[in-house]
């Protein structure tokens, strides 16, 4: 047993490094990953930037097939992504995923058409899972989509679809056999252009008064049969294949919450309270102590998942313990943030008065969707349960 | 990166699990808690012969040459076996001190005796105060000729009662700095002058009280350097802490599997408990610590037999585990109902070992500000 580093990988790491020293403004405090914080304009233009010149490294889809522009090189991908997101940095969008169903499922010609643009960091991407009577239940989706001749008609409505109105593609999840015996068996799955006649999208504010969250309307939208992915009524294979890619999710969520947790450990070296730092205070160093602790054992956990995809292991188990260990931390980071900074806490990013530029307030409301989104922590724990993981009797 | 056990752990863990299975019921776990040795000798002989006590001991002491992360995979067998005795003791807290600082005469003396199962060794640390810190050393060692009079009360010394040698932690000078002045003696436990009053403790493992009365050590018995004690007495902490760590994800591993099973197999409302999706949700709280817990014992074991700086893994390893198996240990309990906490299920063993295992080298609170520091708040 070792948990050595290869030479080859801790060259990787710096030389991303590098880059995002490069990339990144100076003083940048970082985002959370995703489309809700690239509502804020500035935040968008250097997503964008960053994203073209990831591209031009030739570093999105590092996974890849080299015939599509990777190196097939699971582990510089995950140094990349960890990075990124430790750094806060805004760029990696939601295609370098999305990706990877096309390369699983899609025809030669659809890969041909859909991954370069992706790997030049060129398209953004979106994800329509969710209705209005559709969370953790997925299956039950409605959303009708109709055969015709030349195409799909699609009717019906998404919604919670972070980022659409900026996206170039979404992968939409739609009911072709309403038939179906079982209503897993009739689904279906098409690769949509936002802006296709009769979609219409409404922006909804969250919580952090960012509006990434979008309601859709599908009223007789026409979809190219050749943008069918993956065989029809087949949709459950896909979507089972989204859930497993996204296995990583509880390390994007702690890498997240491991820099703002730096942040403030640095705010309690630097800030003093009558005449000593509040690092010296005994309740916070133990605070701030058991939080590094989680931290730690969070990226335990995460190497284990790493040599254990290196080996072709099923990782169902361990992701989905790492998704509820992760949002549990992030969770608990973003209340100790505030904790910490009392009443200095409530303030925005805009007040002159604000601390750690407002980071701590926004992540304890952006870190509700962290135990929610990919799976909330209740579908995870049902997963590690059930004949995957526990083996326990349904 | 490889964490899949080598073939050397491999064999050993799968030994231990048939040897202890064997060996080491519950029933004699249970008669150990009441026997005043607290071990049983044939036993012990057998693991000398199996070479567990020479594990990590070079080759010309007698002993296997493995690693100490070889040597926790041992330990993780021990604590889901519950194995009672002296290991820890003997090897743990007497033989590596004595691998890493002895001068060679005393490594010919003590290591090949500890590898055969001829001696069982201890540290004698801690005092009433009960704390792990350096300004606790109380028990003093004055010079006398060629040799130093050492007494003090020392409390909480596990197997004292049955040790043949003792390293005894000693102020030999009192000075501003609470670290300097600390002095390691083996002692020898025959000498006039010692006592011992076997503790009555929670899980049933014996502690001592250890009285020294003016008790002559020769100067040649001092391990390491005079005055240096305390270093030795943190790089034995890290040891100890990361060793009971193994014993506890051995212990919660066990404890998960056998709650996993009852809650496959007890029947309520004409189901099984494990259908109903509160105890599901229970269950998969269980296997992320114990999950973690694991993986995090062998981060931190694997750095220091690399020797790669680790105290703050070591710290993340035992303040995480003490607190997991605790939260582990507990809700087993909830899921098993009345029996659990009776004398005839072998739960409540692990229960009580469980809030053992935290305290002993520090619990949560303990390494957590180890963690602070390493931080530099």
């Amino acid at each position: 047993m070792d948990f050595l580093i290869s030479n080859e990988e801790k060259a990787f790491r710096q030389e991303v490094r590098d880059f995002i020293q490069e990339v990144l403004p100076p003083d940048w405090l970082g985002v959370d990953p995703g489309p809700e914080e690239e509502e804020r304009e500035e935040v968008y233009h250097l997503s964008m930037e960053i994203w073209r010149k990831l591209g031009a490294k030739g570093w999105i889809g590092l996974s890849w097939p080299k015939e599509y522009g990777g190196q097939e090189d699971p582990a510089k991908d995950w140094i990349l992504k960890e990075e990124l997101i430790y750094h806060g940095v805004p760029g990696m969008d939601i295609a370098a995923v999305q990706g990877d169903l096309i390369l699983a499922f899609g025809t030669k010609e659809q890969k041909n058409k859909f991954i370069p643009p992706i790997t030049r960091g060129e398209v953004k991407y979106a994800i329509g899972m969710s209705e209005p009577n559709v969370g953790s239940d997925m299956f039950a989706l409605q959303l009708k989509a109709v055969e015709e001749a030349d195409c799909y008609v699609l009717n019906g409505q998404k919604t919670w679809n972070s980022g659409i109105h900026r996206a170039d593609w979404c992968v939409v999840y739609a009911r072709t056999d309403p038939n179906a015996p079982k209503k897993h068996l009739g689904i279906s799955v098409f690769v949509i252009d936002p802006k296709s006649p009769g979609i219409t999208m409404r922006q909804i504010t969250q919580m952090t008064g960012l509006r990434a969250f979008c309601e859709v309307f599908y009223d007789n939208v026409r979809v190219p049969k050749e943008n069918l992915l993956g065989e029809k009524n087949k949709g459950k294979d896909v979507s089972m294949h989204a859930f497993a890619i996204e296995r990583s999710y509880g390390l994007v969520i702690l890498h997240n919450a491991r820099r703002y947790f730096e942040q403030l450990v640095q705010y309690c070296k630097e800030t003093y309270v009558n005449g000593q730092p509040l690092a010296k205070d005994p309740l916070i160093r133990n605070r701030l102590a058991e939080m590094a602790i989680e931290i730690e054992v969070g990226r335990n956990m995460g190497e284990r998942i790493n040599w254990m995809i290196s080996q072709n292991m099923l990782t169902v188990l361990p992701s989905c313990q790492n998704k509820i260990h992760g949002a549990s931390v992030a969770q608990k980071v973003s209340n100790l943030g505030m904790q910490i900074l009392g009443l200095y806490g409530q303030l925005d990013e805009k007040s002159k008065w604000v601390q750690l530029g407002g980071r701590m307030r926004h992540i304890y409301l952006s870190s509700r969707a962290w135990s929610l989104a990919g799976g909330t922590s209740e579908m995870s724990r049902n997963i590690i349960a059930g004949r995957y993981g526990l083996g326990l009797p349904s | 990166m490889d964490l899949a056990f080598s073939e050397e752990q491999e064999m050993l863990w799968k030994s231990a699990r048939d040897f202890l299975a064997n060996k080491c019921p519950k029933t004699l776990v249970r008669e150990m808690e009441e026997d005043e040795k607290g071990y049983p000798p044939e036993l012990w002989k057998e693991m000398a012969e199996l070479g567990w006590l020479g594990l990590p001991f070079p080759e010309k002491y007698k002993g296997g040459g493995f690693r100490f992360l070889d040597l926790i995979v041992l330990l993780e067998e021990m604590g889901r076996a519950c194995l009672p005795g002296p290991f820890l003791s003997t090897v743990v807290l007497g033989g590596l001190p004595i691998l890493e600082w002895g001068r060679e005469e005393q490594k010919q003396y003590f290591l090949p005796k500890i590898c055969k199962g001829e001696a069982i060794l201890t540290l004698a640390l801690t005092e009433p105060s009960a704390r792990y810190d350096a300004a606790s050393i109380r028990t003093s060692a004055t010079p006398k000729g060629d040799d130093y009079l050492i007494s003090g009360i020392k409390l909480f010394v596990p197997d004292a009662h049955i040790a043949d040698w003792i390293i005894c932690v000693t102020r030999t000078a009192e000075t501003a700095n609470p670290e300097e002045g600390i002095t390691l003696f083996l002692v020898d436990a025959k000498s006039p002058g010692i006592s011992t009053v076997l503790l009555s403790t929670i899980a049933g493992d014996k502690q001592c009280e250890l009285t020294l009365e003016k008790v002559r050590v020769p100067r040649s018995n001092i391990l390491g350097q005079l005055g240096q004690g305390w270093k030795m007495v943190k790089r034995i902490m890290e040891w100890a802490a990361l060793a009971k760590s193994a014993e506890m994800v051995g212990g919660n591993q066990q404890v998960m599997e056998m709650t996993v099973n009852y809650a496959k197999e007890r029947i309520q409302f004409d189901r099984p408990i494990g259908s109903f999706q509160i105890i599901q949700h229970y269950l998969a709280d269980m296997s992320i610590d114990v999950d973690s817990a694991r993986v995090s014992l062998y981060k931190a074991a694997w750095m220091l037999s690399e020797g790669l700086p680790c105290i703050n893994e070591i710290s993340v390893a035992k303040g995480w585990i003490s607190e997991a198996y605790r939260r582990v240990a507990t809700r087993s309990h909830q899921i098993h109902g009345a029996i659990g906490f009776t004398k005839e299920h072998d739960l409540e063993l692990y229960f009580r070992r469980a809030k053992a295992g935290e305290l002993f080298f520090g619990d949560a609170d303990f390494h957590r500000e180890v963690v602070a520091q390493q931080l530099g708040l």
